[in-house]
């Protein structure tokens, strides 16, 4: 089975400043994959990656077997919710369906249609009027009927309320499970991600520091505590993700494919919030060793 | 992907159909009077000797009137702006006011390569500032041809009498508005391209049209061909400009002319006197610089030609008038097929 996204080296760079590197990934198709990191760590560029919107600066990527945007046929079979949901301000409701119909030949007009009812939207408000979480359920609407294999969504719900986020979120669950559907979503609300995503991938600092599905990721991610010691004497193949110590005790985030068997750890299982926070500042952390270095 | 076009340009079309209307209802409202003076004028049938005075008068009094002068302004004043706001309102927020709204990813994200995207949308906005702008210049041509007529009959001395090749009348008449509409609406495109932000592709747009406008009278459309050059007798000019000249203490003149003998209608690019030897002068002969040279802008002229003074003239004929016309929309029209390959190949590649 082609991978849903398959990258190889992958990088782009915004004149001096790299905006994504060295990423190689491979994301089975079938997930709904949760793409998670802090504001800038490269998730829009992955996203606009991956549908054509922008173009690599090194490496490859391909999406269902296909270079990205590369023409009808691939564009047919990706979907994608920009950042911010962007419609027309000025077309109706009932125009963007048109559009959508006018534009894709496996439009799926029924759906669509009883989506945007079930909203209550009134097909002729001008999208420009509406709300936030129309707007995202419109755009939505839109990306599903067009029937993708690959529906790539970035920081759809951003924008929304917590009731707005978990109807738009539901809308999402069903539509996956009504067509054969992949799904890549980046967001920075662990919990969301939490509830909709098996599968995901870390950002932090322009890099893919973790990726795999959700179970296997939390299956071998610990949290261990225990009296104050070093992070050195820890036995070979497991590896500090994040440490933080007291006088006396300390905790450790650990990865490791085996269980951790010494007695002096209490070990309990990780969150997905815990896990990726854990990342989240090891790159934070390097970034600042990076730049005094430079400062030396 | 032509619906889409259609009904993003729906409000633009219906602006520019109001434009059009409204330039219409003008010169209807005008057109009739213009012609029925030009008939009432007894210039049609007039005597071949007599025509040219005729005629000359004639259009002195549409000047003295100020409304007909004032129209003719103001409407070739439309014809040269339409291209300029077509590029500015239509070409220049095309790309770079999707990227701005965040829409592009909404437009390019559908079954619908960029490529045809832009396709669609260059030539529907193209062709509808091409058919704006020409539908201009034909409306005001209609309403005009009285002054063409009288013009024709060989009038001089007026705002009117301008020959064809006037930078204002050349690039108001003909093709040429066609060209430029499509050089202004490729130029806005491509400027919005690369900006990506639609006012400041607004004002370049702005800059680069207005300065191709002066370059193209100025340099480049008087070498398109080669001139063609004559040495005729000063006497037989009908209208000159004389600065200097005659008198005890300036013997320094310059000696321009408006038309040349034989070639009515003929674009003169320059023009001075020469001496008998043939060579360059504008200093006047001693016996010319007498008390009644000075007095007499006629008996200078005589003078001179007694002197074996003749005027050389650099000019276009006027048969060149359509070589010109196509020759210069064909070049704005290449610009505008450069630019818009620019954008595909922009798009396509590099874009966001």
């Amino acid at each position: 089975m082609t991978a849903a996204i398959a990258a190889q080296g992958l990088g782009k760079r915004y004149r001096r400043t790299w905006a994504l590197a060295d990423c190689t990934l491979s994301v089975p198709a079938g997930h709904v994959v949760g793409l998670v990191g802090p504001n800038g760590a490269g998730k829009t560029t992955l996203l606009g990656l991956a549908t054509g919107m922008l173009a690599p600066s090194t490496g490859t990527i391909e999406v269902l077997g296909g270079r990205p945007g590369s023409g009808r046929a691939q564009l047919a079979r990706v979907g994608y919710l920009a950042q911010g949901a962007p419609v027309y301000a000025g077309l109706s409701v009932a125009d963007h369906l048109r559009l959508g119909a006018r534009l894709n030949p496996g439009w799926d007009a029924g759906p669509a249609r009883s989506r945007i009812e079930r909203l209550d939207l009134d097909p002729r408000q001008k999208a420009g009027t509406l709300s936030g979480g129309q707007r995202a359920q419109l755009a939505l609407a839109l990306a599903i009927a067009k029937r993708p294999q690959l529906l790539v969504l970035d920081e759809p719900v951003a924008s929304l309320d917590p009731l707005a986020r978990r109807e738009f979120l539901q809308d999402l669950m069903e539509a996956t499970a009504d067509q054969d559907l992949s799904v890549v979503l980046s967001s920075h609300l662990i919990t969301d991600i939490e509830r909709v995503c098996d599968y995901l991938i870390v950002l932090a600092g322009s890099r893919v520091v973790a990726a795999g599905p959700a179970e296997e990721l939390l299956a071998t991610h610990h949290l261990l505590s225990g009296p104050r010691r070093d992070p050195a004497s820890l036995p070979g193949g497991v590896q500090v993700i994040s440490a933080s110590h007291t006088d006396v005790q300390s905790t450790l985030l650990v990865r490791s494919t085996g269980p951790v068997l010494d007695p002096a750890w209490t070990v309990s299982e990780v969150g997905l919030e815990d896990l990726v926070l854990a990342y989240m500042s090891q790159a934070a952390g390097r970034g600042r060793r990076n730049h005094l270095e430079v400062q030396r | 992907m032509i619906w889409l076009t259609w009904r993003q340009f729906r409000a633009q079309a219906v602006t520019a159909a109001a434009a059009l209307a409204a330039f219409a209802i003008l010169l209807a409202a005008t057109g009739p009077r213009l012609a029925s003076l030009y008939a009432a004028s007894g210039l049609s049938g007039c005597h071949p000797a007599r025509c040219a005075d005729l005629a000359g008068g004639w259009l002195t009094q549409l000047n003295i009137g100020h409304t007909y002068f004032m129209l003719y302004e103001f409407t070739i004043a439309v014809i040269l702006l339409a291209p300029a706001v077509t590029g500015l309102f239509w070409g220049a927020p095309l790309i770079a006011g999707e990227l701005e709204t965040g829409t592009a990813a909404l437009a390019w994200n559908q079954s619908v390569t960029r490529t045809w995207w832009l396709a669609a949308k260059l030539a529907v906005g193209g062709m509808a500032a091409m058919a704006v702008t020409e539908g201009l210049s034909l409306m005001q041509a209609w309403w005009a041809a009285p002054i063409g007529r009288a013009v024709g009959l060989g009038a001089t001395g007026t705002f009117f009498a301008m020959s064809r090749f006037n930078s204002l009348a050349f690039a108001s008449h003909g093709i040429t508005p066609l060209g430029y509409a499509a050089f202004g609406y490729a130029l806005g495109v491509t400027a919005g391209a690369l900006t990506r932000r639609a006012v400041p592709a607004m004002a370049v747009t702005l800059a680069i049209f207005a300065a191709a406008q002066i370059a193209m009278p100025l340099w480049i459309r008087p070498n398109l061909l080669p001139a063609e050059h004559a040495v005729v007798s000063v006497t037989s000019l009908r209208t000159i400009t004389l600065q200097g000249g005659g008198g005890p203490h300036s013997s320094q003149f310059h000696l321009g002319t408006e038309n040349l003998p034989g070639q009515p209608g003929a674009w003169i690019l320059s023009a001075g006197t020469v001496n008998a030897a043939g060579e360059a002068t504008t200093t006047a002969p001693a016996p010319c610089t007498t008390r009644q040279s000075e007095e007499s802008t006629h008996a200078f002229i005589e003078c001179l030609a007694s002197q074996g003074i003749r005027e050389s003239v650099a000019y276009q004929p006027a048969s060149r008038y359509w070589a010109f016309q196509w020759t210069e929309t064909a070049i704005y029209l290449a610009v505008a097929l450069a630019l818009s390959g620019y954008c595909f190949w922009r798009l396509s590649r590099r874009l966001t």
